[in-house]
């Protein structure tokens, strides 16, 4: 897994250790079942969400302990919401609930325009006061990057600061990262692997397949 | 022989033990169709009987007294230094514990010199006691009586009932008859009996058989004990052999007379076991007494102590027990003692602050981050409410076992994308297994089975004495992939105090055949001092902690800290709701 070093700033790449590449090898299977690929998935998806929420502030809080004694720890700051790019980004909201219970989820539905082969933007509803959040965009694969660019979009056109946007994916193309670089270079990419290129297709290679089809059950 | 039972225990308590006598004892034998795992005490009371006899019933109160025996008496040892930061899972009242750093460092200052480097767990030095005299001269009822008074958990009565040899067919048409002989040494296989007390001494799982008197034969059950603090041998050779008797730290010989012992044989034989009078008398006359005399009796020059007269002479029996508890005791501080004083040497003892740096292989210490600090914050906070202790504990604990299984082998594999691409990658090695420390530890099963959803999980059960803080296993029952070649184990317990009770378990692992290199302590808060004598103990165990928290974090005017979980099993209590 090369990884170009000019592409590698404000991205948050998952420690590569033997037990993350055990995660990847079974969700890279072609022969996998889909009741593991869920499973595994979700470990990832968890570990990606937790290095997502550590990039969020706190501000010191004394608390007391069950001894009566004070003590200054820290309390999480700011409100956060999650925006799924659906159909496979639906997949990470659950992963998102197990580290925050009752977080917002907004959605966004973009599909290719038959007639211009571009990314459409064609439903998203989110939550009100989405300006005022830090906002976990949430989209499994980043290959080419269309869709997660017309997502930010959306979200910046409705008043989210590009610094406080985190995109979470399982694996990305170089081709991928930079182009949404491009566009928005302060956003943060975090994701758990990068592969080396994109396909002829516009496929990541070697990737994981159709994460959405592997997930959902088609 | 109910009665028999009785008359030596005059307290009112007994009684009222006796007749509220639960039928699970009996189970306890009768259950081991297959091979049990039988522990002291794993009915939360102390004792395992092993007994067998004819027809079951006159053991029956035997069992019965150990089942409801209360757990603790009074009659315990004082604190001792050191002991304040009690590992109990019973879990001290937060408020109630108060630290004193001076005595603490006092006592770290005198114990410096004599620093231990290796754990012994103090079932590999059980206190031995024989006890052996004729048929019906109370032995039995002297050893329920020592075991119900010293009441330590993992107490194990060895009956050489079980260890008859099996009997040919011939010779069991003469043992129908009542033709065969059963009194003379030959007839019990010592040998065997020696390699089950050298086996628990030894740290290994002993093997007692079962005897059927209607067979004559052994059955196919095998009672397992493992782990032993007082064994407690009973039988009318109990002395003949030297081998044996060298094993015994204390030998002692019940001298009734043979006109008492005839009467109480009698009585049993008759009222208990079914059998006619002629037929009793006529195999005490020609063999019960005659090897009495001839074996039984000589072994008596072998014993440390004679008690007279048998379970009437109440005087000698209290001064043995005395005894038996001065040993005990002695024991309890010398194991108490050596937890104190395995510190860390190397690193320059306890004046020198841990640094996980210097246990680069042993130590994994998760890296601070914003979320991490606030999830502390929020589990130290007296005000968090249960739901959310339940959920940020389930988080970080999640996060615990996923660190933890970053250092398990990985072995190359080559797998195919759906792309059809070719891709090398690694895969886990093995499968582990999990061991819960009960009960801070089952704090991480929700957690762990989210991660690896069919994991095996083996349980401990280890308290520490309420006043002495020496820990007690008192039960243990682990998967049987556990004696697999080179499993991987991850042992939890939600926090690391004194370090004792971890250090108890992974012995229990390495006596199930776990190197200590497969085994990976997961622990969310563990004490700079218990923490210390884990690595010290063991130097290839791996541990993964949350938080350790450091002795000079102690507010030295105060002598609290806000850190509330330096001697405190908390994380349990408010999990499970019972604070």
């Amino acid at each position: 897994m090369s990884t170009p070093t000019d592409i590698t700033s404000n991205v948050l790449l998952l420690e590569q250790t033997n037990q993350l590449k055990g995660l990847y090898s079974i969700i890279r299977n072609k022969n996998t079942h889909r009741s593991d690929f869920v499973f595994y998935s979700d470990r990832i998806i968890r570990l990606l969400v937790e290095r997502g929420l550590d990039q969020l502030p706190v501000k010191q809080a004394d608390i007391t302990t069950p001894l009566d004694v004070t003590y200054s720890g820290v309390e999480f700051l700011g409100k956060i919401c999650g925006v799924s790019i659906v159909r496979a980004g639906e997949s990470m909201e659950q992963g998102l609930r197990d580290c925050c219970r009752s977080v917002r989820i907004g959605k966004i539905l973009i599909q290719r325009d038959e007639e211009t082969a571009l990314p459409k933007l064609f439903y998203e509803k989110l939550p009100e006061d989405i300006e005022d959040r830090y906002v976990f965009l949430l989209d499994p694969m980043l290959a080419t990057g269309g869709s997660a660019i017309l997502a930010t979009e959306v979200l910046i056109s409705r008043g989210v600061k590009p610094e406080r946007i985190f995109f979470l994916n399982l694996l990305a193309a170089p081709e991928g990262i930079k182009a949404y670089h491009d566009k928005f270079p302060e956003i943060k990419i975090i994701t758990g692997g990068i592969d080396p290129k994109l396909d002829e297709k516009k496929r990541i290679d070697p990737g994981l397949g159709d994460f959405g089809d592997r997930y959902y059950c088609i | 022989m109910q009665h028999q039972f009785r008359s030596p225990f005059p307290k009112s308590s007994l009684v009222s033990e006796l007749s509220s006598a639960s039928t699970s004892s009996s189970s306890l034998i009768s259950n081991s169709d297959v091979e049990t795992t039988l522990i002291a005490a794993n009915k939360t009371n102390a004792t395992v009987p092993i007994a067998q006899h004819e027809q079951g019933q006159d053991q029956d109160p035997l069992h019965n007294i150990q089942q409801n025996r209360p757990r603790r008496r009074s009659s315990r040892i004082g604190p001792k230094n050191g002991s304040y930061y009690s590992a109990s899972s019973s879990a001290p009242s937060l408020s109630a514990t108060s630290l004193h750093l001076d005595s603490h460092a006092a006592s770290h200052a005198a114990n410096s010199e004599a620093v231990i480097e290796r754990y012994t767990p103090p079932w590999t030095e059980p206190y031995i006691i024989g006890i052996a005299g004729p048929s019906g001269s109370g032995k039995t009822s002297i050893a329920s009586k020592i075991i119900q008074e010293i009441n330590t958990p993992w107490t194990v009565l060895l009956s050489l009932d079980n260890y008859y040899k099996p009997l040919l067919p011939e010779q069991r048409k003469l043992a129908l008859t009542g033709d065969w002989n059963f009194d003379t040494p030959d007839a019990v296989d010592l040998e065997l009996c020696y390699q089950t007390v050298l086996d628990l001494k030894e740290g290994r799982k002993g093997h007692v058989p079962v005897y059927s008197f209607t067979e004559h034969a052994r059955t196919q059950d095998i009672i397992t004990v493992y782990g032993a603090n007082v064994i407690v041998i009973e039988g009318i050779h109990a002395l003949h052999d030297e081998k044996l008797r060298s094993l015994m730290n204390l030998k002692v010989y019940v001298d009734t007379e043979l006109d008492i012992c005839l009467a109480r044989r009698l009585s049993r034989d008759i009222l208990s076991r079914g059998r006619d009078l002629a037929g009793a008398l006529n195999q005490w006359g020609r063999f019960v007494k005659p090897d009495a005399e001839r074996f039984v009796k000589p072994t008596m020059r072998s014993a440390d102590l004679i008690v007279p007269r048998g379970s009437e002479n109440v005087v000698a029996i209290s001064l043995l027990i005395k005894h038996i508890k001065k040993q005990l005791i002695k024991k309890s501080e010398r194991h108490l003692d050596m937890l104190d004083k395995l510190t860390d040497a190397v690193n320059g003892g306890m004046s020198v602050k841990l640094d996980p740096k210097n246990h680069p292989d042993q130590l994994v210490v998760l890296p601070e981050s914003n979320q991490s600090k606030g999830i502390y914050t929020i589990l130290l906070n007296k005000h968090s409410s249960r739901d959310d202790f339940i959920f940020y504990f389930d988080r970080i604990a999640t996060t615990l076992v996923n660190k933890a299984l970053e250092s398990h082998e990985f072995k190359p594999v080559t797998i195919e994308t759906p792309l059809n691409v070719q891709f090398r990658t690694v895969e886990p090695q093995d499968t582990p297994i999990a061991v819960s420390i009960i009960r801070s530890g089952d704090c991480f099963m929700h957690s762990l089975r989210k991660t690896l959803p069919e994991i095996a999980v083996g349980k401990l059960l280890i308290q520490s004495d309420s006043l002495t803080g020496e820990p007690q296993l008192h039960t243990e029952s682990l998967p049987l992939s556990i004696s697999a070649k080179n499993t991987k184990v991850l042992l939890l317990d939600a926090q690391i105090i004194s370090g004792a009770a971890v250090i108890m378990a992974i012995q229990v692992l390495l006596d199930h055949g776990v190197r200590e290199e497969d085994i990976s302590v997961i622990c969310y808060l563990a004490n700079e001092i218990g923490l210390r004598r884990v690595l010290m103990a063991f130097k290839k165990v791996k541990i993964v902690v949350g938080v350790i928290g450091f002795r000079e974090n102690i507010n030295p005017d105060s002598g609290e800290n806000a850190e509330v979980w330096f001697r405190s099993r908390f994380i349990d209590a408010r999990y499970f709701g019972t604070s």
